[in-house]
């Protein structure tokens, strides 16, 4: 009740929107980090069961290459469990079943198949079949989607992909090219060659590399289109497809400024900005690397470009009836959309990806810009980004800048790259001090403030 | 810099996994072999790092290789391969902004080989000098494990012009040195041959540049033993390809021994600073009065000199002796000037001959055993590091000492032998102090001097990795300590205010590289 209180008393002056969802992402209706461990055990074991049930039907031929392949997959799958990612908060939990089971109730087809579908607290906008039954739906995804028609078509993906076997496929037709004699006489042939190996090696796994990857591609192409064979049985909007890989084609561009937010954040009289805290490293090539991209490159690419597959099903879609954007509880969309955000940037920091965290959170407070639990994140992973400084271990929790990354993103790893230890802590401790009068009665703010204060000190 | 990081490594290539016994995979087929590497500097600062692996055999003479381009985060820039001499190896690398210079040896044909290539990987220019029996003291330095600063050694940027490199050279007894240009804008290069020398004996190191000159410490002498030696400042003009000056001292009233150079931010100036020594003194031998500073312009004329004495100057905050000896610290001998927020800082590192127990031990035990040899009855073993002020005026404001382990750098019967400063060059050129390389901002505002130790208390026994670092205004220490799971753990220089982490797993044969940043 006290921290209601605090909260209510620190968001007088914001908009009432910024204040009930600050409010309930505090409060009774959800609960951050909210990852029950007894259950994550227990979703972990079923599965694991079924990961052995599908080693010991495996084939006999190539059954060590085989089983190699399906072991790292489920490591992949355990380690989310382990690592707490998938969520496990049962309304939000039951959410996602009512929507599943409006897809599955629709498609008698898939009445019989297993599926196990859960959040992951990830921020990368992605989705993904992980084997053994488990379709992940990630949080940094779901936050950019706009309705449950959306969020359907996206799950109707996944469930092709398993309803396909798509993952098994790859990887018996993978072990099964490795192994044919065709690619074992050329292995043998540069084996047995003194000279001249690198570039016969280099044609080979390319070929192998390239061969995997459009076989990818073709499954994400056919997938695409029993997902929209899945979803016009149901109520939802089949029109949704499409707005859904605009979403995607534009899903790494810039959402804010980040040298800017940086800028306006960390200024404080008496502390002013420094410019050279956000100045770019002038490296090789004048700056950071470039991803060279070539054409090679580009045909290794696992998904199909968004416009093509737009080009690919818009044609289909325009023959369907039309559907509700959502059915089965648009206020709880939304909620849930609101909410995601926060546990994204509580995923990050508990996973100790400091940098993660903190950008999320810079993104986060631009719609909120006084939440307390935004302020109070920055100062715990600027006091978290101290430490692992101070003990040679940031390279852990925080990035390097890289070529792969979006700029803004790379902003803020810059930003990170640019401070010394007695910055870090003065910037905190100054940024935490503006708002000790309107957030004292939250515990999580003062926490971080009087840890500031501890590190300031010395 | 070139640095022999590690024994030849295995790197096994993982693009394809999974195989079954007797059957054949692309790693077990395919295996890279990591030659040498090292940073890529331009202004001091680093820039990335070079990886050589030999990828491929071509033919029994010939090896496929691929050079490797990461940038100061360690992403990958750019893969470059290339098909040369089995006996390659690769001696160093610099970068000018606008080009990457890697000079390599090969064996096959004798000859050095600097390869300049654009920044997107494309060779531009390839420049080759033979090496033989007059460049036979360039091989032995390259043989060194160590490099002063952990950077480079011979090949040193001059801008967007190109890159120089200085080296010895010996024509019967006749011992001097050349300088090679080596031009990234068009196919050109050229040798400074110092053809008016009259001594026998020259040897020039180089001390910095400047957007058109080359400075080099030269000392000159008439016989191979003779102690007698005339220091002199050289600066070749890389514009004009002539000598742009030379500064003797001989109407001087003391004798200045610069060990270090540089480049002052007003326009035009620069400044040399190291030991000075009474007019007539032997510079190899006698023991140096104190440090002078000398700024001089680019034409080589000396606007002013600064001195500031062992005995007066600097006894008012380290307790030194007449011989420029320093209480429980030894000699100093001087390894970096930086220039920060209009002062002036100097990185020092004490050096000191110690009785050694053991060599006493063994010659007394050979001495009544009718043995005529001696096991060295001293050691020579570096000491604290001593960070030095100065002002504007170049006079000495302050001195502070680090303390650290007290490490043997030299034992054995040399030990005993040589002057000081003869020992601080063996010491320096062997890599057996423990400074390592500074770092810092482009305009020093906030700079880090790195150095080891070897630490043994109750809570931990082995090296250290150290920093000392000016944030504008104090300093700051952190410490790294090396013990790891990793079969070999090594620190080299990064970006400023970090460091690169350098972990080998024998084991598994994996190579882990890590940029940290400093505490």
């Amino acid at each position: 009740m006290s921290l209601l209180k605090s909260v209510t008393q620190c968001l007088l002056c914001v908009c009432l929107i910024t204040y009930a969802v600050a409010v309930s992402a505090q409060s009774e209706v959800y609960k951050l980090g909210g990852t029950d461990a007894g259950a994550l055990q227990s979703l972990s074991d079923k599965h694991e069961n079924v990961f052995k049930q599908t080693i010991a039907a495996l084939p006999d031929e190539h059954k060590k290459d085989l089983l190699q392949l399906y072991k790292a997959r489920w490591d992949n799958a355990r380690q989310k469990f382990e690592k707490k990612e998938i969520y496990t908060a049962p309304a939000p939990s039951a959410y996602l079943s009512e929507l599943i089971k409006e897809i599955v109730s629709n498609n008698p087809v898939l009445s019989r198949l297993p599926l196990s579908c859960y959040y992951s607290r990830s921020g990368n906008p992605n989705a993904s079949y992980i084997g053994e039954g488990i379709i992940l739906i990630n949080m940094g995804l779901f936050t950019r989607l706009e309705n449950e028609s959306q969020v359907a078509f996206v799950i109707c993906h996944e469930i092709a992909h398993q309803y396909l076997k798509h993952s098994e496929k790859t990887i018996a037709d993978y072990v099964a090219r490795i192994n044919s004699k065709e690619v074992q006489e050329e292995l043998k042939t540069i084996k047995n060659s003194k000279y001249r190996r690198s570039q016969p090696l280099e044609e080979l796994t390319n070929s192998l590399t390239f061969d995997t990857r459009r076989h990818v591609r073709q499954n994400e192409a056919e997938a695409d289109s029993l997902a929209v064979e899945f979803l016009k049985h149901t109520r939802f909007d089949p029109a949704e497809v499409i707005a859904t890989l605009k979403i995607l084609d534009k899903i790494d561009s810039d959402t804010i400024s980040t040298n800017e937010c940086l800028k306006k954040l960390f200024n404080s009289e008496r502390y002013p900005f420094q410019q050279k805290w956000i100045s770019k490293e002038e490296g090789l090539l004048g700056g950071h690397a470039k991803l060279q991209s070539d054409e090679f490159e580009d045909s290794l690419k696992t998904h199909p470009d968004c416009k093509l597959r737009i080009s690919k099903l818009e044609p289909v879609i325009n023959k369907l009836n039309g559907g509700s954007k959502n059915v089965i509880d648009a206020g709880r969309f939304r909620h849930y959309t609101q909410l995601f955000r926060y546990e994204v940037v509580e995923y990050a920091y508990s996973a100790g990806n400091y940098g993660r965290s903190l950008y999320y959170t810079l993104e986060l407070l631009q719609r909120m810009p006084s939440d307390p639990y935004l302020i109070a994140n920055i100062g715990r992973v600027l006091n978290g980004i101290f430490y692992a400084q101070k003990d040679h271990h940031l390279n852990n929790h925080v990035d390097l800048p890289a070529p792969a990354y979006p700029s803004h993103y790379n902003e803020i790893l810059q930003f990170i790259q640019n401070l010394y230890l007695e910055n870090i802590a003065s910037i905190n401790f100054h940024f935490l001090e503006r708002y000790q009068d309107k957030l004292k009665e939250y515990p999580p703010f003062m926490e971080a403030y009087r840890t500031s204060i501890q590190i300031a000190e010395k | 810099m070139f640095k022999r990081l590690l024994p030849v490594l295995l790197i096994v290539c993982s693009c394809v996994t999974g195989h079954s016994q007797g059957k054949l995979s692309i790693e077990n087929v395919h295996a890279a072999y990591l030659r040498n590497s090292g940073t890529i500097m331009e202004n001091n600062q680093i820039k990335g790092y070079f990886f050589l692996y030999q990828s491929d055999k071509i033919d029994r003479q010939t090896n496929e290789y691929t050079l490797q381009i990461l940038d100061q985060n360690i992403n990958k820039v750019i893969d470059i391969k290339f098909e040369d001499s089995k006996q390659l190896s690769l001696l160093e690398a610099a970068y000018n902004n606008s080009s990457l210079a890697f000079l390599f040896k090969n064996n096959d044909n004798k000859t050095l080989d600097l390869k300049i290539y654009s920044i997107d990987g494309k060779l531009k220019y390839t420049y080759s000098r033979g090496f033989d029996i007059r460049t036979d003291e360039l091989m032995k330095r390259y043989q060194t494990l160590h490099t002063d600063e952990g950077t480079n050694q011979n090949i040193f940027d001059l801008g967007e012009r190109g890159y120089a490199s200085g080296y010895p050279v010996r024509d019967g007894k006749q011992v001097s040195y050349e300088v090679d240009f080596y031009s990234s804008q068009t196919r050109k290069m050229w040798t400074y041959v110092p053809v008016e020398d009259e001594e026998k004996y020259a040897n020039a190191e180089y001390l910095g540049s400047t957007d058109s000159l080359i400075i080099l410490q030269v000392l000159k002498k008439n016989r191979k033993l003779s102690k007698k030696v005339a220091p002199q400042i050289v600066a070749i003009n890389f514009v004009t390809r002539k000598k742009a000056f030379e500064i003797d001292g001989e109407n001087d009233e003391y004798i200045l021994l610069p060990s270090s150079v540089i480049n002052l931010r007003e326009q035009g100036k620069i400044l040399l600073m190291g030991n000075y020594y009474d007019k007539g003194d032997k510079v190899l031998n006698d023991y140096s009065q104190g440090i002078a500073s000398y700024e001089i312009n680019s034409k080589g004329v000396v606007l002013s000199k600064k001195y500031n004495s062992w005995t007066g100057d600097f006894a008012s905050y380290l307790p030194t002796n007449q011989k420029g000896k320093i209480e429980s610290i030894g000699y100093l001998y001087i390894h970096k000037l930086i220039q920060s927020n209009g002062k002036l800082f100097v990185v020092g590192e004490g050096y000191k001959r110690q009785a050694s127990a053991g060599g006493i031990a063994l010659t007394a035990l050979g001495m009544l055993a009718g043995a005529n040899t001696s096991a060295g009855v001293t050691k020579i073993v570096v000491t604290d590091l001593v960070m030095m002020e100065f002002s504007s005026e170049y006079k000495i404001t302050n001195a502070t000492i680090y303390n650290k382990t007290n490490n043997t750098a030299l034992g054995g019967p040399a030990s005993d032998y040589g002057s000081q400063h003869m020992l601080a060059a063996y010491l320096k050129s062997t890599g057996s102090f423990d400074y390592e390389f500074t770092t810092g901002d482009a305009d020093n505002s906030n700079f880090t001097v790195c150095y080891s130790d070897f630490v043994r208390n109750a809570e931990y026994k082995g090296q250290t990795f150290n920093s000392i670092r000016y944030n504008g205004e104090k300093f700051v220490t952190d410490k790294i300590e090396l013990k790891s799971k990793a079969s070999r753990m090594i620190v080299l220089p990064a970006k400023t205010g970090s460091v690169m982490i350098v972990e080998y797993f024998k084991k598994t044969k994996k190579l882990e590289l890590r940029i940290e940043k400093l505490g």
